[in-house]
């Protein structure tokens, strides 16, 4: 009987490994790993989302193997976005994403972030750097109203707004 | 003066007031106020009602007037326990604040000056809009000294969004982005605070030793979009405060959008910004 | 001194093997029982690793910090996993109990103990290390970082301290220099270890983060084991107590250094046919009260009528501080009761005939399981050791019912021969007899033994040497 409960235990326990297993394949995995490094260098670099972290040291973010610098591999790719691995760190997964223009990058952004709380972090909505051409333009005749710094009565008179109430008065 | 141009956008009517040091407009839709003839007198009433909730809290909370609660406070003659419940609820208010932009927005002046000017804007508009809003008004534009807060759409029953200009700082005659509020949209209240700007509330901040005034400020202008002017009003202040590190902290912790121009004009957006 | 034969009742034949076992299907029940607590075993050890693969764990691997972190984490869930088996192998859970038996759960339990300890401190270190290379620190600094900056983790390093501490007392060199009752206080900081361990287990890492069905798993298997232990060693216990209401009525000396307590009680017919199986006794009296003592009865609850008032006997020896008081136990005294507990009783049996050996004290479970166990008179063979007739305890009952029941009975009295090992007393070992001697279809049989370990172990290497095989052998241990 003992080879009965020894067989039938292995027989269960493999299932529920290969069950667990394979259930893990179908959990959103990382793109092709990064081979550069520099972690937070142009742009916001703000992928520290630790709060209470006291130095920059929490959850950099970029792949692992970090070395300073790019290296051959980034440099050989001229132009394209690269996801790096998902890294576990004291506060839970933390993956970043680099644009890499002109063999410089241009831009880094945080995929997966999580704070102290592993609560996932509102990173979607992070400010990053916009061109002027970029935004939504505008002209003064297609808004209703002016937003911008407190300006006292008198700057009012010559302002955009003064103007607008001016028309609609 | 601008010269005005063609109005091409929708008929709109436009009914200003100074307070707070500031100029205060009120704009709806040429059709929300009905009756062609009380329709005029009725706005004129909205009009006169906004008016007093703003003088009503200029008069308490102005330290620019010898004789308000604020003045009071700050040369010693009350002790905040004595104060009125509104103080009082409005100290607690920006105290909480404070809190949460983590010293980015503080209250108090560095010389121990109680200044909740900071505050008080946004809860003025916050209250005139109730105003309006209890006398069926159900879709104007209220803008104070550029902080603006709408309701409803400048096309009634459109579903279109008011569009807010955000002015450049570096020139303030022209425009930097437009951004739609209201309408489809959760956000309708937007503020935009400067570095250059009148009320000094921007003092040292919390974290990052900046000495007061526009010298040492990362951002010259942050204009921030969210569902209540409260918030929209002390999350620019704490961001033109603080920096990077409260801007990101603001973009995690809360369900707006940032416009904020760096010293050398360079841009950063959230995603609401983008064209 | 003499072996004393005394055969069976004239007439009675004893039975041929090829008759009908009539516990061949409880016996087969009981080992498939067995067998799923083995599967159960080890598919929770799988389930607790399957837990972390589901969540895409497996794809830690990729480098070599996340390697090490995800090294740590099986290790702390195996680890973890583990200790929470062991707490319901002690928590007196009556299918283990009925399955195995309480004392080869708590063997098991302790064989436990060491690769827990061990999964621990590596899921400890190599998490360390894996964070830390995560973030480029060295691993102290990173253990530093944690305790400061992670909320939780402190409370983890603490049942870290805590398990050591445990452990560390609970290895058999170090167990034996204190008392055991020092060695008791330290293994209950095992509930102070288990649950400053839970906090960091739900809020760091991720794997039981909120929303995961992970979450729901490993929290209900904690608060499974937390309510077994909760209510089999303490709530049941209780509700026995009250449910009884032992008290003592007399303690009566049957021999030098013995004496038999009875005890007057409620309901006892719901602890009749317990056969030999062992209740925890606990005498309310000062001094005597926060010693638990392990002792089965040795005979059947006596009921007086029908509402199940009666009264039971246990019969003890004066080993030990805490038995040697027992004799000057009063009247009247209150007495709280948990169980019963163990395998040495009717559940156990699987085939036909049955053979009891009994030495020393150990010849009460002996007598309480030869008045209830069944069997064909003929088939059941029973051995008594001592060193002389006045250490055959309940000698005269047992005569009366082996005479009754028609059970083989032999007196072995005399000491063993010197410089050999052997149960058995100088005369016998010298004309060569072994166990098989005195019940030739002992590989057909239950054996059952009790008595002093040393003993007891040379009685099971004969039962073993003549073929009895590991599940007829039922060996109740006293020294647990």
């Amino acid at each position: 009987m003992r080879t009965r409960a020894a067989v039938s235990a292995a027989l269960a326990s493999a299932g529920i490994l290969i069950a667990g297993w394979q259930s893990g394949l179908h959990v959103a995995d990382t793109g092709s790993s990064v081979a550069s490094a520099a972690a937070g260098s142009t742009g916001s670099s703000g992928s520290s989302g630790t709060s209470g972290s006291a130095g920059a040291s929490g959850s950099s973010g970029s792949s692992s193997s970090s070395s300073a610098g790019g290296t051959t591999g980034a440099s050989a790719k001229a132009v394209g976005t690269y996801a790096g691995s998902v890294v576990q760190t004291r506060f839970g997964s933390v993956q970043v994403q680099i644009t890499v223009q002109a063999g410089k990058i241009t831009d880094v952004t945080a995929l997966q972030l999580t704070d102290a709380e592993r609560k996932s972090v509102q990173i979607s909505n992070r400010a990053a750097p916009l061109l002027r051409t970029e935004v939504l333009a505008a002209q003064s005749a297609d808004v209703q109203t002016i937003s911008g710094a407190t300006v006292t009565s008198d700057a009012y008179l010559n302002s955009l707004q003064a103007a607008l109430d001016a028309a609609n008065l | 003066m601008q010269p005005t141009s063609e109005l091409v956008g929708p008929a709109l009517r436009a009914r200003t007031f100074g307070s707070m040091g500031t100029v205060i407009s009120l704009t709806v839709p040429a059709g929300a106020v009905p009756g062609a003839a009380g329709g005029e007198a009725k706005l004129d009433a909205a009009t006169a009602a906004v008016e007093r909730v703003f003088a009503g809290l200029d008069e308490t909370f102005s330290l620019y007037r010898p004789d308000s609660e604020a003045s009071r406070l700050a040369r010693g003659e009350l002790c905040l326990r004595d104060s009125s419940a509104g103080m009082r609820d409005r100290y607690a208010d920006a105290l909480t604040w404070r809190l949460r932009t983590e010293g980015a927005f503080s209250p108090e002046r560095p010389d121990g000056v109680l200044d909740l000017s900071g505050l008080i804007k946004g809860y003025a508009i916050g209250q005139a809009g109730e105003a309006l809003r209890s006398r069926g008004i159900t879709d104007w534009c209220l803008n104070a000294g550029g902080d603006v807060l709408v309701t409803g759409s400048p096309v009634p029953g459109s579903g279109a969004s008011w569009a807010a200009g955000v002015v450049d700082p570096l020139d303030r005659s022209a425009l930097l982005a437009a951004y739609e509020l209201g309408g489809p949209g959760t956000r309708c209240a937007l503020a935009t605070s400067g570095s250059a700007e009148r009320g000094d509330h921007i003092w040292a901040a919390g974290f990052g030793a900046r000495t007061a005034g526009s010298s040492g400020a990362e951002f010259v202008q942050v204009s921030v979009a969210a569902a209540n002017i409260v918030t929209a009003d002390v999350l620019a202040t704490a961001i033109v405060a603080g920096g990077t590190a409260m801007l990101h902290r603001a973009t995690d912790g809360w369900e707006i959008d940032v416009l904020a121009v760096r010293r050398g004009g360079e841009l950063l957006a959230t995603p609401g910004f983008r064209a | 001194m003499n072996t004393q034969l005394l055969t069976n009742r004239p007439g009675v034949r004893r039975s041929s093997g090829g008759a009908v076992n009539p516990f061949r299907a409880q016996y087969r029940r009981r080992l498939l029982r067995a067998d799923l607590l083995t599967v159960l075993f080890w598919a929770s050890l799988a389930g607790a690793i399957a837990l972390w693969l589901a969540d895409g764990g497996a794809a830690g691997f990729s480098t070599p910090a996340g390697s090490f972190t995800a090294l740590g984490i099986v290790a702390g869930l195996a680890g973890m996993d583990l200790v929470l088996l062991m707490l319901l192998l002690a928590a007196r859970i009556p299918l283990i109990d009925q399955t195995v038996g309480h004392d080869r759960a708590l063997e098991f339990h302790r064989k436990l103990g060491k690769p827990a300890l061990y999964l621990l401190l590596a899921h400890g270190i190599l998490i360390a290390i894996g964070y830390g290379m995560a973030e480029g620190l060295d691993p102290v600094s990173e253990s530093v970082a944690l305790w400061v900056l992670v909320p939780d983790m402190w409370l983890a390093y603490i049942s870290m301290l805590l398990f050591i501490a445990v452990v560390v007392t609970s290895l058999v060199a170090v167990r034996r220099r204190f008392p055991y009752e020092f060695w008791y206080a330290v293994h209950l900081l095992t509930y102070a270890a288990v649950l400053t361990s839970l906090p960091h287990q739900f809020s760091v890492g991720g794997l039981f983060a909120e929303g995961t069905w992970q979450r729901w798993y490993w929290l209900a298997l904690c608060i499974a084991t937390g309510a077994a232990l909760l209510y089999y060693r303490v709530v049941q216990p209780l509700v026995a107590t009250f449910r009884h209401q032992l008290t003592v009525k007399r303690v009566v000396r049957v021999a030098p250094g013995v004496v038999s307590i009875e005890m007057s009680g409620l309901r006892l017919d719901e602890l009749a046919g317990s056969g030999g199986r062992f209740f925890i006794w606990r005498f309310l009296a000062p001094g005597l009260w926060w010693h638990p003592h392990p002792f089965s009865l040795s005979a059947e609850p006596v009921r007086f009528d029908a509402a199940g008032q009666g009264t039971l006997r246990i019969t003890v020896r004066n080993l030990g501080r805490g038995s040697s008081q027992l004799a000057s136990l009063k009247p009247g005294t209150k007495v709280a009761v948990e169980g019963p507990y163990g395998l040495f009783s009717t559940a156990a049996r699987s085939r036909n005939h049955v053979v009891m050996v009994g030495a020393g004290i150990g010849i009460t479970p002996v007598r309480a399981l030869l008045e209830s166990t069944p069997f064909q008179p003929g088939n059941a063979t029973v051995i008594l050791r001592g060193h002389s007739e006045s250490e055959l305890y309940l000698g005269e009952e047992i005569l009366d019912l082996c005479r009754r029941r028609g059970a083989t009975l032999f007196h072995l009295t005399g000491s063993r021969p010197a410089g050999i090992r052997t149960w058995l007393p100088e005369h016998a070992a010298r004309a060569g007899h072994r166990l098989a001697s005195y019940h030739p279809n002992i590989t057909d049989a239950d054996v059952y033994v009790c008595g002093p370990s040393a003993w007891a172990h040379n009685v099971l290497e004969d039962a073993r040497a003549a073929g009895v095989r590991e599940d007829q052998i039922h060996y109740e241990r006293f020294d647990w």
